[in-house]
């Protein structure tokens, strides 16, 4: 089989990868790719060593800027550009993003940093029925980001990427055309170093296809070994290694916002953004989770990190997003955020819970989700279920503890005649009461050192309420808990 | 004449006596006097709104409803007791604490929101709510809530003023009685309000009821010997 790679080629991958906070601007996403750039500020990435533009938006092109521009001449051309520095971290960020998604449908990607994707494609033909099923498959997936990119399909990898980067955006596998393609080619776009390029250019070489005509033995000779590999693997003949990429098995995404978000309700549509993508992730591998932490990043201020968890595992993004609003609600900004950073804990496989057809309730949540939710809303400490450990002092009996899987506790002997209200401390009897039955005396304790010896009575005071009191071995008189 | 009353009949602007259901199933509450009063007990769902000071017997009165309610493996929720709940009574009683959830918010507004948010999941039969005042809206929504969830909410309020008829199922007032409760229905669906009875509760709890003046004793009779 004919080896044929595919390069994607991201000219501007840090200025796609800012998001928009606003929901507006976000209704143009299917309009292909070309079409959502429609900024009303013209926007430039700068390299902070060069100073000079490299990639900015459709209406910094319209301002007359282009790329190689010095930051002065761009700034004379647009008084409101906005300006930001180039990271090559957040395109590497991005691209492993691409990946991942583009990992459902073919196999054997390879990531060049910071903005390249080389593909193999030869192995994939027989699945999608030729090469044009293959890309209609892998555009669509390409759809899904807001990204610009360049494609070209190549014999060898090195002829793909060249191609591409010069901005081909053909797909064949016809080797004269190629070759032809790869021969017209200037030296200078090519991986080769400048001085190597130099030195051809010495000797009247310009264009691939010069190159390509002299003997290999002769360009072994009158150059070094390097440009000698580099001919092989872009002609194919020499075998060219490649590390193809691993989808990891934790989900991590960062967010780089286009504007700086101050409010908490604004923050909500950055989030749901990653949800989705949390969702996707989730869903393809069946898994679930119990826990998502968003990281926070503020300007001037250490990043906050919201941690958001459901008892029961979740994959759905409007059931986290219900659940990351009632959590927002809590906090408070201190200083406008500029990126955010979605994590995963601990995934699971997904099991579905086994209910009965006829019996089901008419609810919308299970027990876990609605605990989740006041968890969520209350805080942890708010929700309990109590316990009964084993002991005749009335304030040990009750264990109140955070809400567990159901199960049944193990049974111990309860004692009968028992309020069903507890006072947490008991206060001093202070009305008149009559004593209607007792005294139960309870005497014990005496093995960890917090004995008591109480005569427990029930009473009745005047206004008909059932009080649970006991005398004290100091004759004093409490009350402990009400009959309701 | 006819077809005005049809179209606002269709409006749901006019009501009539006949549109009310008739078919009222209760669940019992465990006591004979008030079945009775209530013509077979407490509705399967809806809202119950209780007047009542506290430790008088008020819990005492529904345990056997929210008992007999757990069977189908279904929470019972407490939320914002004025104390702290006592697992041993109810267990002694035969709740299944599994089964039970204690929320305790820091606000009403917090109390009212759980309420309604357990009441609508559909995973709790009965939702016992202390709250002090309760408005027509807030009463709806929790009505809507425990129909849509098929729950039973029982609102618990101290105060003694009275306030506006609410929309409820259910309205009743407590007062303590030497065996066991006075209680007045002051409100019912499909039902007229109904003098105030006593519900005796010296067979269940002996303990809690004083004592009855004994009605067997009989004079002794003095027979003159003359």
């Amino acid at each position: 089989m004919q080896p044929l790679w595919l390069y994607l080629h991201f000219p501007h991958l840090q200025l796609d990868s800012l998001c928009d906070a606003m929901p507006q601007s976000h209704a143009k996403e299917h309009d292909g790719v070309s079409a959502h750039i429609n900024h009303q500020h013209s926007l430039v990435i700068l390299h902070h060593k060069t100073n000079c533009v490299l990639q900015l938006n459709q209406a910094a092109t319209d301002a007359g800027i282009r790329i190689g521009m010095g930051l002065g001449t761009a700034a004379a051309l647009d008084q409101h550009l906005q300006v930001l520095s180039y990271k090559s971290d957040i395109e590497q960020k991005k691209l492993i993003e691409i990946a991942e998604h583009l990992y459902l449908v073919t196999s054997d990607i390879s990531l060049f940093p910071p903005n390249g994707l080389l593909l193999r494609i030869h192995n994939m033909l027989m699945l999608y029925g030729g090469l044009k099923g293959y890309w209609r498959a892998l555009k669509a997936q390409l759809n899904d980001f807001q990204v610009h990119y360049y494609y070209a399909s190549g014999q060898s990898p090195y002829a793909a990427r060249l191609l591409a980067r010069t901005a081909w955006n053909q797909i064949s596998d016809h080797l004269p055309m190629l070759l032809h393609q790869i021969g017209i080619r200037q030296l200078v776009d090519s991986e080769l170093d400048r001085k190597t390029v130099d030195k051809l250019a010495r000797v009247g070489i310009h264009c691939i296809a010069d190159l390509m005509a002299l003997p290999l033995k002769d360009v072994a000779k009158r150059f070094d070994i390097d440009l000698v590999t580099y001919l092989g693997r872009l002609s194919g003949e020499f075998h060219h290694p490649m590390d193809f990429y691993h989808p990891q098995s934790k989900f991590q995404r960062y967010l780089e916002l286009l504007y700086e978000i101050s409010h908490t309700d604004t923050l909500m549509f950055p989030m749901q953004q990653l949800l989705a993508a949390l969702e996707q992730f989730l869903k393809i591998r069946d898994l679930l989770t119990q826990k998502i932490i968003f990281t926070l990043y503020q300007r001037d201020q250490e990043s906050l990190t919201l941690e958001v968890g459901s008892a029961q595992g979740e994959y759905q993004a409007n059931k986290w997003a219900n659940l990351t609003v009632l959590k927002l609600d809590n906090l408070t900004l201190k200083a406008p955020i500029f990126a955010l950073e979605l994590t995963t804990a601990e995934t699971q496989l997904r099991s579905p819970e086994k209910t009965d057809l006829f019996n089901a309730s008419k609810g919308t949540l299970s027990y876990l989700q609605l605990i989740s939710l006041l968890q969520a809303k209350l805080g942890e400490q708010a929700i309990s279920q109590v316990m009964l450990d084993d002991d005749f002092r009335p304030n040990k009996v009750n264990r109140y503890v955070q809400p567990q899987l159901k199960s049944a506790p193990k049974p111990i002997l309860v004692q009968p005649l028992r309020p069903s209200f507890m006072l947490k401390m008991p206060q001093p009897l202070t009305e008149k009461v009559t004593v209607i039955h007792g005294p139960e005396r309870i005497s014990t304790g005496w093995w960890d050192s917090q004995p008591i010896t109480r005569d427990y009575f029930i009473a009745r005071n005047q206004h008909g309420q059932w009080l649970w009191i006991y005398r004290a071995a100091s004759k004093q008189w409490f009350a402990h808990g009400l009959f309701s | 004449m006819n077809t005005l009353l049809e179209q606002l009949k269709n409006k749901r602007l006019i009501w009539q006596g006949s549109q009310q259901e008739q078919s009222f199933t209760g669940n019992s509450t465990g006591y004979a006097e008030l079945d009775e009063a209530l013509q077979g007990g407490f509705p399967q769902s809806g809202v119950i709104d209780i007047h009542s000071p506290i430790g008088i017997g008020e819990l005492r009165l529904l345990l056997p409803a929210l008992r007999y309610r757990q069977q189908d493996k279904r929470l019972l929720v407490f939320i914002a007791a004025p104390m702290q709940i006592n697992g041993e009574m109810l267990a002694e009683f035969g709740i299944a604490l599994e089964q039970v959830l204690i929320v305790q918010p820091n606000s009403a507004e917090h109390a009212l929101w759980s309420a309604e948010q357990c009441l609508k999941s559909g995973c709790c039969d009965s939702v016992l709510l202390w709250h002090q005042q309760l408005e027509i809206a807030q009463a709806k929504r929790l009505q809507l809530a425990a129909e849509q969830g098929d729950a039973l909410h029982v609102v618990l309020r101290q105060n003694r003023q009275l306030s506006l008829s609410l929309p409820v199922n259910l309205a009743m007032k407590l007062n303590p009685h030497a065996q066991g409760l006075e209680v007045q229905i002051t409100k019912r669906k499909g039902g007229w309000p109904a003098h105030s009875f006593n519900v005796n509760m010296s067979k269940a709890w002996p303990e809690l009821t004083l004592n009855q003046p004994t009605d067997n004793v009989v004079s002794f009779p003095r027979a003159k010997v003359s």
